[in-house]
């Protein structure tokens, strides 16, 4: 019972299809290839298997869904993540908009397996054009959304169950993760839910995240023109960030506090910062570092700017440039045009009111 | 070891006497080892006892020839001829490299999928700190020369 005509529609590769994410860091990756060693996981016909260990201390990896079915979605053999943007099937197709006609049911299934493969075969079907056409405005969110590096994390060891009932015994030498299970929505996921793009509690997440994001809503207070930061890590200077904003318009000052990471972008003007929140707002990405933007928040009273005192080091919450409070000081003379430059601002430069100053005296 | 012994059986060398307590102490030791329960062990795990005690068998006897020299070649020959000794590991033994070898399964290249000795093979300071090695074969910590 062996032979060519036995293994007819069982799938036989050379090379696996992966991610950089499952193959882990090192170069020099070492795979065992077993012929037909395990049904696919989606068309259940036989295929050939990859294992390999994704670097140090990972768990081995093997590839769990055949070619064809990995060609037809454009994704991971291992993960089942997309291929181009690491993102699960049920994100990109919503937001790319593809319209997806794989079945489910068992029989219809190894058809339109069996046509695909035919298919890609004779050249009619690509794998670029398998996945369909993509929208462009779909993509530039996808490629927003998808990470930039890849994500050794998923290649851990699992969790060890007998860890988790109290009674492994094997101490150090377990391979399993020894870490109690975290029960959240994350928790049920499968491989045939994520490659259908359906209920995926993953892509549920990250839709939800892009949901939100779509806009910020600007302050209705027109004196507000600074941003608020947060993640902003040590090695972020004031440098880097004068040179990611300063593309929105003109800065009048830049605060940052290293001890609770925030740090704040003062605009001379309402115009620049509303096109550095539109610009930015979700899409701040400094040295590696994803960067959170919002609005400040108006400072209650007082005629010194939150640029100039050193309150933003110890509080998160964001207090703002009031230029609003600039109106009451009489304006330098022959200055009757808004504040252009830092200099033009008499609550800078230490200027601060006499009164004030006595005070704290 | 003599299964029957028969009038044409020859007696044992010279020295017999001095080394056979502790052989048969050891031998006591493999049946206690083979008589274990093997619930709650893994399915690997459940022959490291054996692979111990015939190491330190075929040890005990190694040390006594090659590094003592308290007993003779006809004594060694005997215990070899009546399996207290593993031949081929002693032989494993007096290569160098091999002087701390656990057991012959660890070195058969041809069992492995990319041609590779057994974990326990490698030398502790190649391998990355803090992994804890326990090979499936025997059960060894580490074994390289």
């Amino acid at each position: 019972m062996s032979g060519p005509n036995h293994h007819k529609g069982w799938e036989s590769s050379e090379f696996p299809i992966l991610c950089g994410s499952c193959l882990g860091d090192n170069p020099y990756v070492r795979m065992a290839k077993e012929q037909f060693g395990k049904e696919c996981k989606i068309c259940q016909r036989p295929f050939t298997i990859f294992r390999w260990v994704p670097g140090a201390g990972m768990r081995m990896k093997k590839t769990e869904i055949c070619q064809t079915c990995a060609k037809i979605k454009n994704v991971c053999q291992t993960c089942v993540l997309d291929l181009e943007f690491g993102l699960p099937v049920e994100v990109r197709d919503t937001l790319g908009g593809i319209q997806d006609d794989m079945p489910t049911s068992d029989v219809n299934k190894q058809f339109y397996v069996h046509h695909a493969e035919q298919a890609m075969a004779d050249g009619t079907l690509t794998q670029a054009s398998a996945g369909g056409k993509m929208d462009p405005a779909g993509r530039e969110q996808l490629k927003k959304l998808a990470r930039t590096e890849p994500y050794y994390k998923r290649n851990r060891p699992h969790l060890c169950s007998f860890y988790a009932k109290g009674t492994c015994n094997r101490g150090d030498e377990c391979p399993y993760r020894h870490e109690l299970p975290v029960t959240n929505e994350l928790a049920h996921q499968n491989i045939k839910d994520r490659y259908y793009g359906q209920n995926d509690p993953v892509a549920k997440k990250i839709l939800n995240r892009t949901d939100r994001s779509g806009h910020l809503d600007a302050p209705e207070d027109p004196s507000i023109t600074s941003l608020f930061l947060q993640n902003v890590e040590p090695d972020i200077t004031e440098a880097d960030l004068r040179g990611f904003f300063y593309a929105f318009g003109d800065i009048r000052s830049i605060v940052i506090s290293k001890r609770s990471r925030v740090a704040f972008i003062n605009y001379t003007t309402r115009e620049g910062a509303e096109r550095a929140v539109e610009k930015s707002f979700n899409n701040c990405n400094i040295k590696g570092h994803v960067i959170r933007v919002q609005w400040g928040k108006p400072k209650q009273q007082g005629p010194k700017s939150a640029s100039h005192a050193d309150a933003a080091t110890t509080s998160r919450e964001p207090t703002v440039d009031e230029i609003a409070s600039l109106d009451a000081i009489p304006p330098p003379p022959g200055a009757g045009g808004p504040v252009r430059y830092s200099a033009m601002d008499p609550t800078q430069l230490g200027q601060v009111p006499l009164k004030k100053v006595l005070g704290e005296m | 070891m003599p299964k029957i012994k028969k009038a044409r059986t020859k007696p044992p060398p010279d020295g017999w006497e001095e080394i056979e307590p502790t052989l048969t102490e050891l031998n006591q030791k493999l049946r206690e080892a083979e008589n274990e329960p093997h619930e709650g062990k893994r399915k690997a795990e459940s022959l490291w006892p054996i692979f111990r005690v015939h190491h330190q068998r075929s040890r005990y006897i190694y040390e006594l020839y090659y590094k003592r020299h308290v007993i003779s070649k006809e004594l060694y020959d005997y215990c070899v001829n009546e399996r207290y000794a593993d031949a081929t590991l002693i032989a494993k033994w007096r290569k160098p490299g091999f002087e701390r070898l656990c057991c012959l399964q660890c070195i058969q290249t041809r069992d492995t999928n990319f041609g590779t000795t057994c974990v326990c093979r490698v030398p502790k300071d190649k391998l990355e700190t803090g992994r804890v090695v326990e090979c499936r074969h025997c059960g060894c910590r580490g074994c390289s020369g």
